[in-house]
């Protein structure tokens, strides 16, 4: 399989609707995890491992190639302070994807693999005319990592791993309404679109199975700063009125958004041969994320910059799963999560209507044989309503967001397949 | 194999389910009329009420008039029919309005009034052809239902109650605006007093007096000899007027209401758009005058005193198209405002000078007390407009991710006269009474969205 070539026709597919996970993080990394919760630090269950704790891959059983897809559908609810009817989003489905092949001698010591994943991505867009169109109409994030990873068994109960996290592709699409309008009353509209810089970072884990029925991981993922340099960001505007074509006439602009560190500890629990418990906790360095800043290589609206301040604080997200082996072929899972929101009161804008989430998880195997199995996964995310008002906004100069309530209600159904050997 | 397919479909089947469950709803916020009645809403004021903009009175602006605007926000809680006072569908531009053609080379907004050489925007105006005693030209009468928006353009406490004047000027007669209201018969004799007691309101607002001080101001504190209305109205008269004015639409303190009272002259972009500093800047630059670095601003005060401009000198937004032109028999480059020593300081109409002001400033100050006081006296909640558009000013006001100020033209909330409001600042005026009202009377009535309201359109 040409990685490339995948890469490539998968890109416009790896994006996730409103992010599963706090922020615009995305979880949906293995199909088995997100079958349970999304813990994984703490257990050895397949090739996903590289992304969760790649200390665990020298501790998988068998070496495999593995796939995953899942189709993210949001739905949202919207009622502004200032404003009448509910607005909702033009909804749209989209599929964050995995890929992972793990390699290495039966035997050895030493593991090897590649992983392919979308950690952060975003989609939304809002319906037409609805309140906050001069902060947002429509936003596409999409990132596609690619992770090749070693990991070394030094004894049998304890491995370690690391991985070169690479962000392969990276890409932004925002769009807003300017709030100026023409004779005819049409307003103006405003496009950026970019791709990020290639950056690297790295993850790192460790993995400790003292007994058969007990095991404890560890693991960190760097902070990658995705950077849309000038030449890489294209500014389009439409509908401006002709008078006012000399206060916008930018055409690219600048822009670092951080995709912050996540540390995380699991443990897992193994009461039977048959039944698998793992419990993690994940934290997220999101206070990194300060503001978002653009500069642009002529004026917007009179303005060669916009600032719009994020103050995201660090969240912590606790989740719990389990699985169970029913029979020979068939293993069944269940999990959960809270997903502590990074977003403060009167911070929440609408490219993240951000609020604590309550994740519910389904998920089950079928292996055919010896060496092909599938794996499906069914994943319900609750996040709670959140009401911002514009006197919060206006204390905390949050002022280019919309005050309002927003609610949002996720499904994510998934499915995939693995080959072992 | 087979078991699992039809198992893993069934399970899609449950996940089809529960998407099409997924839909969150919002509940609409519950609108209460409280403690009010809103089935008879009637707006008594001044151009503000009516909706004059950009420098004319016409159906679209009546139609986002703030009385209009607050009258649907009503109606969602018990409010009834809100009858506007509009001109005919083929007169629909009532006295017209100012034209935005564009900017000049220098970034100055090109308006042009009807009919002003240059203008390209073709009107549909409601002029009789007639003119009244007070030299303005009439207006074709209104011939709808009682209408419910009782504001008109241009009056004050002071010529609202004849008494007050001793019946010397029917106001009847010299505005075009009342004019048109009343039938030709009352117009020498019913005054606005009179006009307004005949409403019979279960609820009402009340925004008058800006004109016992804003019509002195925006002539640069010259008081026009023909006409009584035109200087600072005394405290005496006005306490007197206000108060038979409140008694009169509250029907002696029975009808709940909102009264609001009198925004401060330096809030406004007709005196800030163009600061003085800005002019003497533009003056200093002008390549095409002799030595341009010397020259200045100079104006000629109320006292008749002629001085170079300061900083505690408002010019009028007018003042920016007389600054600079040529002064009959005085050629170009030497314009008006440019030396005191030609005869041709910016004469005392197109500036507020420090002491005009600070009389101005007294003023609003003295009769929002009466305001504030006769209010209270009638148990009627105020909207504090002058202590709103002093934040405004201040720190500006956004919403919905759009940032607003007292800016002209770029500020969204002033139309194009730099007086009045836009829709769009109508739609703020409105969403401020609402609070007001909710906190009084315990309703909980909706906020509009400004956002629909349009700002200044431009070409």
């Amino acid at each position: 399989m040409n990685l490339k070539s995948l890469l490539l026709a998968g890109s416009t597919l790896l994006v996730s609707t409103a992010a599963s996970a706090g922020g615009f993080q995305v979880t949906l990394a293995g199909q088995k995890n997100n079958g349970m919760g999304g813990v994984g630090v703490g257990l050895s269950l397949d090739q996903a491992a590289m992304f969760y704790n790649p200390g665990a891959l020298a501790m998988v059983r068998e070496r495999g190639v593995q796939v995953g897809i899942n189709a993210t559908m949001a739905r949202s609810a919207f009622r502004a302070e200032y404003g009448g009817s509910q607005r909702e989003l033009r909804n749209s489905t989209v599929t964050p994807f995995n890929l992972y092949a793990g390699l290495g001698p039966s035997e050895g010591k030493f593991r090897a693999g590649i992983a392919v994943y979308t950690p952060f991505g975003s989609k939304l867009q809002y319906a037409d005319g609805w309140e906050g169109r001069y902060s947002l109409t429509d936003i596409t994030l999409e990132s596609v990592f690619v992770q090749p990873t070693v990991s070394y068994a030094i004894t049998d109960k304890l491995s370690i791993g690391a991985g070169l996290v690479i962000l392969a592709y990276g890409s932004v699409n925002l769009q807003r309404d300017v709030p100026v309008q023409d004779q005819q009353g049409n307003t103006g509209h405003v496009e950026l679109d970019g791709t990020a810089d290639h950056k690297i970072g790295y993850n790192a884990g460790i993995y400790y199975k003292p007994s058969d029925k007990l095991s404890i991981g560890a693991s960190y993922r760097s902070q990658i700063d995705a950077h849309v340099k000038s030449s890489n960001g294209d500014v389009s505007f439409s509908n401006i009125p002709a008078s006012l074509s000399s206060r916008f006439t930018a055409k690219h602009f600048d822009v670092t958004l951080p995709l912050p560190a996540t540390a995380s500890l699991g443990i897992g629990v193994t009461p039977t041969e048959k039944l698998t418990i793992g419990l993690d906790a994940n934290y997220v360095f999101w206070s990194k994320y300060k503001s978002l800043n653009f500069t642009f290589d002529g004026p917007v609206g009179g303005a060669t910059t916009s600032n719009s301040r994020r103050e995201y604080k660090d969240a912590v997200t606790l989740r719990l799963g389990g699985q169970y082996q029913l029979t020979s072929g068939l293993t069944v899972r269940a999990g959960g999560s809270f997903d502590f929101s990074p977003v403060k009161d009167g911070f929440v804008t609408p490219e993240t209507p951000d609020a604590d989430r309550l994740g519910l998880n389904l998920g089950a195997s079928y292996k055919f044989g010896e060496h092909f199995g599938i794996d499906i996964s069914g994943q319900f995310i609750n996040l709670k309503k959140r009401t911002q008002t514009q006197a919060e906004l206006a204390s905390n100069g949050t002022t280019d967001r919309v005050a309002g309530t927003y609610k949002t209600r996720i499904v994510i159904p998934g499915v995939g397949l693995n080959y072992t050997f | 194999m087979n078991t699992l397919l039809k198992r893993s479909s069934a399970a899609l089947g449950l996940l089809g389910l529960a998407l099409t469950g997924c839909q969150p709803d919002l509940d609409a916020p519950q609108a209460d009329k409280g403690t009010a009645d809103f089935s008879n809403y009637v707006a008594v004021g001044n151009s503000l009420t009516a909706g004059y903009q950009s420098g004319g009175l016409f159906n679209e602006g009546i139609q986002n008039s703030y009385p209009n605007i607050l009258s649907k926000q009503f109606a969602k809680a018990g409010g009834g029919a809100f009858v506007q006072p509009l001109f005919a569908d083929n007169q629909k531009d009532g006295s017209g309005y100012l034209n935005f053609q564009g900017f000049t080379a220098t970034g100055s907004p090109i308006l042009l009034s009807p009919g002003q050489n240059g203008n390209t925007r073709t009107y549909q105006l409601a002029y009789t052809g007639q003119t009244l005693i007070s030299g303005e030209r009439q207006l074709a009468a209104y011939a709808g239902a009682q209408p419910n928006n009782l504001g008109i353009p241009g009056i004050s406490v002071l010529s609202s109650v004849a008494a007050l004047t001793g019946g010397l000027a029917p106001y009847g007669l010299l505005n075009p605006y009342l004019n048109r209201l009343l039938p030709a018969a009352e117009r020498p004799t019913v005054d606005y007093l009179t006009y307004i007691g005949r409403a019979t309101p279960s609820f009402f607002t009340c925004w008058l007096g800006s004109n016992d001080v804003l019509t002195y101001a925006t002539a640069g504190g010259v008081a026009s000899p023909s006409n009584p209305f035109s200087g600072l109205t005394d405290t005496t008269r006005f306490g007197q007027g206000y108060r038979t004015i409140v008694r009169t639409i509250t029907k002696n303190g029975t009808v709940k209401g909102v009264i609001a009272n009198i925004p401060s002259v330096t809030d406004v972009p007709y005196f800030t758009a163009v600061p003085v500093a800005t002019a003497i800047a533009s003056i200093k630059g002008n390549t095409a005058l002799p030595n341009a670095a010397q020259a200045s601003l100079y104006i000629r005060t109320g006292a008749g005193a002629v001085r170079e401009a300061t900083a505690n000198d408002l010019l009028t937004l007018t003042a920016s198209s007389v600054i600079g032109t040529a002064t009959p028999g005085v050629p170009l480059p030497v314009g008006v405002g440019y030396s005191a020593t030609q005869a041709n300081p910016l004469p005392s109409q197109y500036v507020l000078d420090a002491d005009e002001l600070a009389a101005v400033r007294t003023r609003t100050t003295e009769l929002n007390k009466i305001i504030d006081k006769t209010a209270r006296q009638y148990n009627v909640p105020l909207f504090d407009v002058n202590a709103f558009f002093s934040t405004v000013a201040k720190d500006g006001f956004a919403i919905n991710g759009t940032a607003n100020s007292t800016s002209f033209i770029s500020g969204n909330l002033f139309s194009l006269d730099g007086i009045h409001l836009s829709s769009r600042g109508y739609a703020v005026i409105a969403n401020e009474y609402i609070r007001v009202i909710n906190e009084k009377y315990k309703s909980s009535i909706p906020f509009a969205n400004p956002d629909e309201y349009q700002a200044v359109l431009f070409p």
